[in-house]
């Protein structure tokens, strides 16, 4: 009966035990149990697979295969080129495993911790794609850029986005400008106009709202929709070079303008110029709620036009400008681009390359809805999406500033996002953010 | 009497034979990753750099200053009662109706186990748009019947912890209630018909039958009950990621964000650990009193 007893107890810990800390046994460890990571084992396992293949193949001197990590939103995009791609060219064999943006980061975060990363895969540019540079995973592509001859293809702004303390530590796939989209249609309907001043930016919201129209649109889940809102109020009331510096971690968080800025964030949350309950709502359905009319505006990147497209709205309804935050009216940018393994030889690197040359000069003979522009100089400009080239012009002019989230490591960025959260919801005073995210700042620096 | 031991001595090799493959794969994929984590802890590590020894200052740091921490533990400890007085007493009273004999018994019985079977970071898309205080279903059906009432769930701090709860209900009655049912079909129809004619009534056959009677059921369903609290993840991520702030912050996001988003694997890792230890705090003193009950 003793026995009985032990065993019972003995089985009701190991239970305990399996059940919570299975998924934290750090290199080899899985975390979360969702299928993405179940998908990163699997593709851990065909890495290595890969790799073996790839070099049984280059003793052979026939085949290179080289595994890609991409987004899901890309998979249109590329499978029908990976297709022509593999015709074309017989020694390269391409592999691709897809992501959604934020299975992408944890596949990464698993693999490399386990030493297990793709031959490529997709990373945000900034603190995300920083992570792997500073930790030795990535290629540095400074000699191959060079010879061939990068800075004459790459804009320069999404190469500098992808260079690291004079690194260039990624190839870049995308250059991001970030403006208001707004419903042409119900600003007319409303009498006004777009605004040239924060002052008028205020009055056309006063008038959305006064005829029953939400102003602006923000999905505050993941926090970093409404950063976009929150970090052009910290431009206006600081102006772009304390900004910058403040976003460097070279001048003090803990600053009125910021307190400004919190202030009249939360003035515009009482005012209801942002849906009821916003702060939980998802980023990703940011159209919705244009198209229907419930909302007037929304802080997007250029990529909207073609989910207008594909969604089949009417592209005539919709219109970009940029926040008129003061100064010259800077817009945040950001980049993203494909980093390489930094234990890749030579051969994986070079069909990494053809690979992406290739991608990018034949992904739009598939497709009318890719997200243009690419990052490269001479890229076209889509047909019948009006506000691509408006934003990137802008962008060229008013000047921009890198997001914040790619700014800031994520446990700065996330303290932010709480206290913009918190301040939303009147569990915290504007006035204390600024300190919060500087202690933030702090306990980062001295890690 | 030597033929017997003999036979006994060999089908205990046997025994040992056949556990050997099960048991090489769970030292392997369970208990090992269990102690390394714990080794883990004891580092301040970022996944991939070089492990510096920093003995418990990983827990000290959560156990002194860490107020997420203590937000994470707090909603934990509330999700726990909620599943025990919540989750078990639905899951019970479906199982009670659906013991009895009625036309579309078994209908009934897979309507209401199939939210069991969907993913929970599907429940949580689901419910995100029922709880959407614009298009939500929730807040249109008040619309409907012409009440003025309107809440905006999730993003409630006050309320969000409760709303989010309500949405993992929903799917987690399915499996207590079949645990539940299985009890129940148990319970000979004898003992029932005997309380009835010693004139018991309906309550009495319950509290004084039917609940005794279930007495391991119980134990099974409140010691499952409590490990899936402590651990509740994928629902919460899904529908608040933790927020609105930290307000639906619990152990398994927060350590997530600590060894995924932030790369303090080391400081993620004691936080399971705390886990671990929270649950043995919980069930073993549990399965101890029932084991000595017995």
């Amino acid at each position: 009966m003793k026995a009985r007893k032990v065993k019972a107890l003995l089985l009701a810990a190991v239970m305990v035990m399996s059940t919570a800390l299975m998924g934290c046994g750090g290199s080899e460890g899985q975390e979360n149990g969702t299928d993405n990571q179940e998908t990163a084992e699997e593709d851990a396992g065909k890495e290595e697979t890969a790799k073996g293949d790839a070099s049984e193949g280059e003793e052979e001197g026939d085949v290179v295969e080289v595994s890609y990590w991409a987004l899901s939103t890309q998979q249109d995009y590329y499978e029908p080129v990976v297709e022509a791609f593999h015709e074309e060219n017989k020694n390269i064999k391409v592999n691709i495993s897809y992501y959604d943006t934020d299975g992408m980061k944890d596949a990464c975060k698993v693999a490399a911790s386990s030493d297990t990363l793709p031959n490529m895969w997709f990373n945000f540019g900034g603190s995300l794609g920083g992570f792997y540079v500073d930790n030795g995973l990535t290629y540095n592509l400074n000699d191959y850029a060079e010879a061939n001859g990068w800075s004459e293809h790459f804009n320069e702004n999404a190469l500098a986005l992808c260079t690291y303390d004079g690194v260039i530590s990624g190839y870049p796939n995308g250059y991001s400008i970030l403006g208001v989209f707004y419903r042409k249609d119900l600003f007319e309907q409303c009498g006004v106009e777009v605004p040239a001043t924060f002052e008028e930016f205020e009055e056309v919201c006063d008038t959305l709202k006064a005829n029953g129209i939400t102003p602006m649109y923000a999905g505050g889940l993941n926090g970093w929709h409404v950063m976009r809102y929150v970090e052009l109020l910290i431009e206006h009331y600081a102006g772009a070079d304390a900004h910058d510096q403040m976003n460097t971690f070279d001048k003090s968080y803990d600053d009125e303008n910021v307190t400004k800025a919190f202030e009249k964030y939360k003035e515009w949350v009482d005012k209801g110029y942002f849906p009821d309950g916003f702060v939980t709502m998802d980023a990703n359905d940011t159209l919705m709620p244009l198209s229907t009319g419930e909302c007037a505006m929304t802080m997007e990147g250029q990529w909207q036009d073609s989910n207008i497209v594909k969604n089949g709205l009417d592209m005539d309804q919709y219109g970009a400008f940029a926040f008129p935050s003061g100064g010259s009216n800077r817009l945040s940018s950001f980049a993203d681009m494909t980093q390489f393994n930094a234990k890749n030889t030579e051969e994986e690197l070079d069909a990494c390359v053809t690979f992406l040359d290739y991608y990018f000069s034949h992904v739009l003979d598939y497709t009318d809805s890719y997200g243009l522009p690419m990052p490269t100089l001479d890229s076209p400009m889509p047909e019948g999406q009006p506000n691509v080239g408006n934003l990137i012009k802008l962008g060229q002019e008013n000047g921009t500033f890198t997001i914040t989230d790619q700014a800031f490591p994520t446990e700065v960025a996330d303290v932010l996002f709480n206290c913009q959260d918190a301040i939303a919801n009147g569990e915290m005073e504007p006035a204390q953010a600024g300190a919060e995210i500087q202690a933030a700042i702090e306990a980062y620096n001295n890690k | 009497m030597n033929t017997k031991k003999k036979s006994g001595e060999k089908t205990d090799k046997a025994v040992w034979l056949f556990l050997l493959p099960a048991g090489i794969i769970y030292l392997s994929v369970i208990v090992v990753p269990v102690f390394y984590s714990f080794f883990i802890s004891l580092f301040k590590w970022n996944g991939i750099g070089e492990k510096v020894f920093v003995g418990l200052e990983n827990y000290m740091k959560l156990i002194k200053g860490d107020k997420v921490f203590y937000t994470a533990v707090r909603n934990n400890l509330i999700w726990i009662v909620l599943t025990i007085f919540v989750t078990m007493t639905v899951s019970l009273g479906f199982a009670l109706i659906l013991n009895k004999s009625f036309k579309g018994r078994t209908f009934f019985r897979g309507f209401f186990y199939f939210p069991c079977v969907i993913a929970p970071i599907a429940v949580a898309i689901i419910w995100r748009w029922i709880y959407n205080p614009t298009f939500g279903f929730i807040n249109d059906f008040f619309e409907a019947i012409g009440s003025e009432f309107s809440q905006t769930w999730i993003s409630d701090a006050k309320v969000s912890l409760y709303a989010v709860f309500a949405a993992s209900l929903w799917q987690a009655i399915g499996q207590p209630m079949l645990l539940f049912l299985a009890g129940l079909q148990g319970i000979s129809a004898d003992i029932l018909e005997a309380a009835t004619i010693d004139g018991a009534n309906g309550a009495k056959k319950f509290f004084f039958v039917t609940v005794p009677l279930l007495k391991e059921t119980f134990v099974i369903v409140i010691a499952t009950l409590i490990i899936a609290a402590m651990k509740v993840f994928d629902v919460v991520q899904g529908l608040t990621g933790g927020g609105p702030g930290d307000a639906t912050q619990m152990l398994s996001t927060y350590m997530y964000s600590q060894v995924f988003q932030y790369n303090n694997v080391g400081y993620g890792t004691a936080i399971a650990c705390v886990m671990v230890l929270m649950m043995m705090l919980v069930i073993i003193p549990y399965i101890s009193i029932t084991a000595k009950e017995d």
